[in-house]
């Protein structure tokens, strides 16, 4: 896979924008604990970060920064509207339970500083397609997240009662979010340098025959 | 016995290690000594006055129009991050290009917001909140509960990050378990 094409994938596995970047975590740490609430953050977040990070990338490149961060925040507040009214007639009992972090996602760094840092240098298809793959990035984490908190916390898959033997209750709590989290981040490290690792023997073992 | 008491409460408060608000700005404030001054100083300018325009918004909107509260929130916030750079390049014009990047770090963050919404929401349930001391208050204790647990994250900042640490874990995974753990002991004060 040549270079370009490894920058539009990253958003995946090798930059991950929580794992890697720490971007947009409080939701994953306080309401990370149960499938329904992730599945309204995912929509809320891939519906408001797409849409305002599109629209954004029409906003003139020649307005000072400040300008520039305060319309794509602007942006993203009225982007949110529409998403929270949809969502209140889908997911009405899990937008109440989400509360705050519903709106925060709205300011969320990927739309206020990643956008002018990142997405908004690059042309606009390529753009589109690495934010997808960001998205999608974010939304594995979340669902792995949700899954393995409810799983030990609550002993539940989506509500559904599981035949699992040990709970672990503190999971289901912020600080056991913190905690999922940093090992999450630990091991996600190790299998990305565990990767390039592989990579780069593979890379010298071609070049020495190469040669 | 109240000095106690009232650290407690103030513990248990504080919205980074209850809520996780503002963790990665936090992060970065816990750096060095002078990003965690320059951080903190700003998040605590932003949530104060933050919070006294949040209850100009709230007590002029209608609780029907609840959903526009983030756009007027985030109008408030942008008027003040603009108007702040532009204070302190007419006034500290020297020091500017130091002190901007704490203003761009501090203004549109989740602990700025989340501190508006929370005492927002709070203000909604209890009506005895919906006043303008109270917001004033909050935001103010918000701003110190910032301060507090970025000191509580700088003094193990160097352990967290030393060749000790396993490399995948070094900086913020363990900076994250680190905090999971003083939350641990925050919720037990509950």
């Amino acid at each position: 896979m040549n270079e370009n094409k490894r920058s539009v994938f990253a958003g995946i596995l090798g930059d991950n924008a929580v794992l890697s970047g720490l971007m947009v975590i409080s939701p994953v740490i306080v309401c990370g604990d149960h499938i329904r609430n992730a599945l309204v953050l995912i929509y809320a977040f891939s519906t408001i970060t797409f849409l305002s990070v599109v629209i954004s990338s029409f906003v003139p490149r020649k307005l000072s920064y400040a300008v520039k961060i305060m319309i794509y925040a602007v942006i993203s507040s009225l982007v949110y509207l529409p998403v929270r009214t949809a969502a209140d007639t889908f997911f009405p009992d899990s937008v109440d339970r989400i509360g705050i972090y519903f709106p925060l996602l709205a300011v969320n760094s990927f739309i206020v500083f990643q956008s002018e840092v990142k997405f908004f240098r690059m042309p606009r298809g390529k753009m589109t397609l690495s934010l997808i793959f960001y998205i999608i990035g974010f939304d594995a984490v979340m669902l792995i997240t949700a899954f393995i908190r409810e799983l030990f916390a609550y002993g539940t898959i989506n509500s559904k009662m599981a035949d699992v033997d040990t709970l672990i209750s503190g999971l289901g709590e912020p600080f056991g979010g913190f905690i999922f989290l940093g090992l999450m981040c630990g091991v996600y490290r190790k299998i990305r340098s565990m990767a390039s690792r592989s990579k780069n023997s593979a890379r010298g073992e071609t070049d020495a025959s190469g040669k | 016995m109240h000095l106690v008491n009232d650290l407690i409460v103030f513990l248990a408060a504080n919205l980074i290690l209850s809520q996780a608000l503002g963790i990665s700005t936090m992060f970065i404030a816990a750096g060095s000594r002078r990003n965690l001054v320059g951080t903190a100083c700003c998040i605590m300018v932003f949530t104060t006055v933050g919070t006294m325009a949040a209850y100009l918004i709230d007590s002029a909107l209608p609780s029907r129009l609840s959903d526009l509260r983030l756009l007027f929130y985030t109008l408030a916030i942008g008027v003040m991050y603009i108007g702040s750079l532009g204070a302190v390049y007419s006034i500290k014009r020297l020091d500017f290009a130091v002190i901007r990047k704490y203003i761009h770090l501090s203004a549109f963050n989740c602990a700025v917001m989340g501190t508006l919404f929370t005492i927002s929401n709070k203000a909604r349930s209890d009506s005895s909140l919906m006043n303008f001391a109270e917001y004033l208050k909050f935001g103010f204790e918000a701003g110190l509960g910032f301060i507090t647990a970025a000191l509580i994250l700088t003094a193990a900042y160097r352990k967290l990050n030393s060749s000790k640490v396993p490399a995948s874990f070094r900086g913020f995974p363990a900076m994250l378990v680190y905090t999971g753990i003083i939350s641990m002991a925050v919720y037990s004060l509950k």
